[in-house]
């Protein structure tokens, strides 16, 4: 599904990311872990394509294409998504019309009809019934005096409803409390299957109590430098990243 | 308003005096310092290759009631100067358009539709519209390729708890200098929105004078013009307890020029007035020009007024989240700017005025 090979990114020629190496198949859920500032944000804005990014060197090959080919809405459309850590505000887009925009934009590039509004109304009620998103959220305008965990919800209901093969979540966790960690993780779980593929970055294992990943990765300094299953998890939580990084 | 010149005596009145000195001394089709116009560039003769679009009314007819055969013969009268604050700065629009052009008046309570039409294009006279009745009343006025270099004015004088909403649809003009005055009695309410598009030189004045416990709310939107295309605000309150919101928006494109001044005046004895003042421009390239300057003069202690002017791009962070759901930046844009104007159509009372205006601004919006 996603190939990263010796990955180089600089920002304002800063080194960010520094030979990247990860391999994600089809039906896995990996864990990013890593400290501030190791480069867990600036990957996921590469992979969906963000400006101001400098890839110095690598390859990325996503579904046999050259990620690094596409624009940021061909990405999209390709069925990259990413759950932003801090979700734009857009003051006078109503929610529900940026979803329906967003649903028939990559029907029209998949070559399909648009949805038709009734069909799109059960689709956006059902979705955000699971995530106890109310209807009139759905009426507001998007992101905007949404609370932290509101735009997170938001977050996953656009992921639901554009169903992605590969999802990455930035940081979905932070600013949510218990209930709602809960209710975003569920969300995140019915979606898995074996088509689909998930990256989650995050800095706590909490978040992996409930959506259980396959891989975990420790990220430090721009490259990961230790991989391993759940328990890896575990033993960060436990010993700390310092400890962690330095052992590997 | 009070009626005060008969236009033949005004070679031997005094205020034919006053006239002449604004003539002589505030003409900014001779000098471009004129503070009030500095920006509208009057002196200069502002032309584009566009070809500019002819708007059908008959669409606008099938939810309106043409009201030209409420047009009286000419009247003999002009605004009355004494009811206004302003310093030395009367308004050139107003004072040229009432010497060279005849007024004529039409009265609203005489008919009972609640949509009407006029399209003041097809006019060359001065209008005053006057309103007495509490009954809900839009009134569309349409201004669609004018060509013509002298001010026009329009009057509405709205009478003691009545209420008038007007729309303004200043659309596809080659040159058009209007001036629109509106006097509110106790208890009034006008709400006045101004859709402006596809002009090549144009400059709307809207000068309010409000009165005890009075409303006025004024919408302006400014799109896809070409050339200089200018309003100039002045809002007074001279009686307490009166309100006042003014929004304006533009967005500028393709190298045209988008100005707006405007002012609130609170005389000392309106105590409890409440001033709200937004201009708010969206630059979309360097070639193009925004200027917003706001300006407040209150001589009362207990009022609340605000006012606040930007001039901003598109938010490159938000086409980028648009993007990352798969939309194009073509269509993000659009989405955009649509959201950034629809505070003012959303100001629209009547349903079926707020769909229409809906549907021109999206066919509008380039």
């Amino acid at each position: 599904m996603l190939e990263i090979k010796d990955l180089h990114v600089s920002i304002e020629d800063k080194k960010i990311i520094k030979g990247l190496n990860l391999s994600i198949n089809k039906g896995e859920v990996h864990a990013l872990m890593g400290p501030n500032g190791s480069g867990k944000s600036t990957l996921s804005y590469v992979l969906s394509g963000k400006d101001k990014y400098e890839i110095e060197d690598g390859k990325i090959e996503y579904n046999g294409k050259n990620l690094l080919d596409l624009d940021v809405d061909e990405r999209a459309n390709e069925g990259l998504f990413l759950a932003f850590q801090y979700p734009m505000e857009i003051p006078g887009v109503q929610t529900s019309f940026f979803l329906k925009t967003a649903i028939n934009s990559k029907r029209k590039y998949l070559g399909q009809s648009e949805m038709d509004a009734l069909e799109f109304a059960k689709l956006m009620k059902s979705k955000a019934e699971e995530l106890n998103i109310s209807t009139d959220m759905l009426k507001r305008d998007l992101n905007v005096n949404y609370s932290g965990g509101e735009k997170k919800k938001q977050e996953i209901l656009q992921m639901s409803m554009l169903s992605p093969k590969m999802a990455i979540l930035d940081e979905t966790d932070s600013g949510l409390d218990i209930d709602a960690l809960r209710i975003v993780s569920e969300g995140v779980n019915k979606l898995r299957n074996k088509e689909n593929s998930f990256l989650v970055i995050t800095h706590y294992q909490r978040l992996l109590n409930y959506i259980k990943p396959d891989f975990v990765h420790i990220i430090a300094d721009g490259k990961i430098v230790k991989s391993g299953d759940y328990s890896l998890a575990l033993e960060l939580e436990e010993k700390g990243y310092e400890e962690i990084s330095q052992s590997a | 308003m009070e009626l005060v010149l008969n236009l033949d005596k005004i070679q031997s009145d005094n205020i034919s005096q006053y006239a002449q000195t604004i003539l002589d001394n505030q003409n900014p089709y001779k000098n471009f310092k004129i503070e009030n116009y500095k920006y509208a560039q009057l002196h200069k003769d502002i032309t584009s290759k566009n070809q500019l679009k002819e708007i059908d009314s008959s669409e606008l007819l099938k939810i309106s009631k043409n009201i030209s055969s409420l047009i009286s013969n000419p009247v003999d009268l002009v605004s009355d100067l004494n009811i206004w604050k302003f310093n030395n700065d009367d308004s050139f629009f107003r004072v040229s358009s009432l010497l060279k052009r005849e007024t004529r008046s039409i009265n609203l309570d005489r008919i009972e539709d609640k949509n009407l039409f006029l399209d003041i294009s097809q006019i060359n006279e001065n209008i005053c519209f006057s309103k007495s009745s509490t009954n809900e009343t839009n009134l569309i006025i349409l201004n669609n390729q004018s060509n013509d270099e002298y001010p026009k004015s329009f009057f509405f004088d709205i009478n003691k708890n009545s209420k008038l909403n007007v729309i303004h649809f200043n659309i596809s003009n080659y040159k058009s200098f209007l001036y629109f005055e509106s006097n509110l009695q106790d208890n009034a309410y006008l709400n006045f929105v101004s859709f402006q598009s596809d002009n090549i030189h144009t400059r709307n004045e809207f000068y309010a004078s409000l009165n005890q416990e009075c409303n006025f709310d004024l919408f302006g939107l400014n799109i896809n013009n070409h050339g200089v295309n200018d309003n100039y605000s002045f809002i007074q309150h001279i009686k307490p307890s009166s309100s006042s919101r003014e929004i304006f928006k533009s967005i500028v494109e393709k190298g045209a020029t988008t100005n707006f001044q405007g002012k609130i005046y609170v005389d000392s004895i309106a105590q409890k007035t409440d001033g709200y003042q937004m201009s708010r421009s969206l630059l979309l390239d360097d070639i193009s020009r925004a200027n917003n300057k706001p300006e407040l003069e209150i001589y009362a202690d207990d009022v609340k007024c605000s006012h606040g002017s930007t001039v901003s791009k598109l938010d490159d962070e938000q086409i980028y989240y648009f993007n990352s759901r798969g939309i194009d930046t073509e269509i993000a844009k659009k989405i955009l700017k649509k959201a950034f104007i629809v505070e003012i159509i959303e100001s629209i009372q009547d349903d079926q005025l707020k769909e229409y205006s809906n549907l021109l601004i999206e066919s509008l919006l380039s």
